[in-house]
């Protein structure tokens, strides 16, 4: 049971850096509903809103999540309640990335991709997923 | 006529058929576009902590240093677009980021630049376009496409409606191609998970060109580079995952436009597609 101690910091946290208050959230699971990504993820768009609230920054921390959000912002048009969701998602990026924890590891991407992919695909992966 | 234009980093290099076409394009309608000189990357997609305000530093001197030039620049890459519209609402919106902004630009910046996308420039000057049209298009049902960044969020972009927009049907009406409706056209193709889960970006993309080919578009244009790549080049491993997938050709909004146009064919950059676009043209007599 000792997890459910909230962790009022990571809560103060999160808001600070996405602007977003988290008590807007209702929990309705309308962005999870039209999130073209959630299947990929371990935990879903309202489900990380759930830990955020609760103060779970363990299990926060642990998701793969965050990392599938395209920043793509049919959540944030849809939400009932005004929140703009990708910017939670940033906000737990940020997050890893501030303490230096990238998802992506230039040098290991491939080379042939790299050659043909266009550049903006590359640099905002860059800019999303590295420190 | 001029119109400012910033084309940003992509559509030198892997989108160069979109800035060929669009020049030429704009040409036949009697306007010269005037590149922005000295222009440099808008940083690419729009950073969402608040708290990040180096990142608006590049899209803002961008926009600084075009509204000394003129009061609107044109802009086609859809995320230089998103990112220039969502750094102006910032400033805007926010005083207290003006007063930061500007401390580090050398000229004061006030938010007040006009960003335009072609598909805008062009609404408002449908007439003109259809006056140029020299080749029938009428049998090619076309999937519109509009992704995300031209939609979303709408507060800020102010392009149209992000759920059911219609600016695109409507502009290739007026080119006078047939425009597909599809559900999913304002859903996201994957965008730059295609770097590091290729499997979700295949799937989303999958999932919308079958969505557009299940209402019977021929082809599916699109007006963003990061969509094109997505939608052209990851059809084969579509193939590879989904057996079933019959491979749909990809064209820039310009491309379309270019060939409505009459423009003769090596303005057209079609030989970069992955997907063949030759033989659903020769079927419609259109090259």
């Amino acid at each position: 049971m000792n997890k459910i101690l909230a962790d009022k910091d990571l809560t103060r946290r999160i808001e600070e850096i996405s602007d977003q208050k988290l008590s807007d959230c209702y929990q309705c699971g309308r962005c999870t509903a039209g999130c073209p990504f959630a299947e990929f993820m371990d935990v879903t768009p309202n489900q990380v809103i759930r830990f955020m609230q609760l103060g779970l920054k363990e299990d926060l921390l642990k998701t793969q999540g965050p990392w599938f959000c395209a920043a793509c912002l049919v959540c944030q048009a849809r939400c009932p309640r005004g929140v703009d969701i990708p910017r939670l998602m940033e906000a737990v990026r940020t997050i890893h990335l501030r303490a230096k924890e990238g998802l992506i590891d230039v040098p290991e991407i491939d080379k042939e991709f790299l050659l043909d992919a266009p550049p903006l695909a590359v640099m905002s992966a860059f800019s999303k997923f590295t420190y | 006529m001029k119109l400012q234009y910033y084309p940003g980093c992509t559509l030198y290099t892997k989108a160069k058929p979109l800035n060929t076409s669009l020049h030429a394009c704009f040409n036949a309608v009697g306007i010269e576009l005037a590149e922005l000189p000295h222009w440099y990357c808008c940083g690419t997609t729009f950073m969402l902590a608040r708290d990040n305000r180096m990142s608006l530093i590049a899209p803002l001197r961008i926009l600084a240093k075009a509204q000394q030039e003129d009061g609107k620049v044109l802009v086609p890459c859809s995320i230089c677009y998103n990112t220039l519209k969502r750094a102006n609402y910032m400033l805007k919106e926010n005083t207290e980021v003006l007063d930061i902004i500007n401390e580090h630009l050398e000229e004061s910046y006030d938010g007040n630049e006009i960003v335009l996308h072609p598909l805008e420039f062009f609404r408002d000057n449908e007439e003109l376009v259809r006056s140029k049209v020299k080749k029938s298009l009428q049998n090619l049902k076309v999937g519109c496409y509009y992704g995300c960044l031209l939609l979303r969020p709408q507060q800020e972009i102010q392009f149209d409606d992000p759920e059911a927009p219609t600016i695109f049907e409507n502009f290739i009406s007026s080119i006078g191609a047939t425009p597909i409706d599809f559900p999913l056209k304002v859903e996201c193709c994957g965008a730059y998970l295609v770097v590091n889960s290729p499997d979700a970006a295949v799937e989303a993309s999958y999932k919308l060109l079958r969505n557009a080919q299940d209402n019977g578009a021929d082809v599916v244009v699109t007006t963003c580079p990061l969509c094109y790549y997505n939608l052209d080049a990851l059809q084969g491993k579509m193939k590879k995952a989904h057996p079933d997938f019959k491979e749909i050709p990809i064209f820039y909004f310009s491309q379309i436009m270019a060939i409505a146009l009459g423009m003769e064919e090596k303005k057209l950059g079609l030989e970069q597609n992955k997907v063949s676009p030759y033989e659903i043209l020769k079927e419609y007599n259109l090259l």
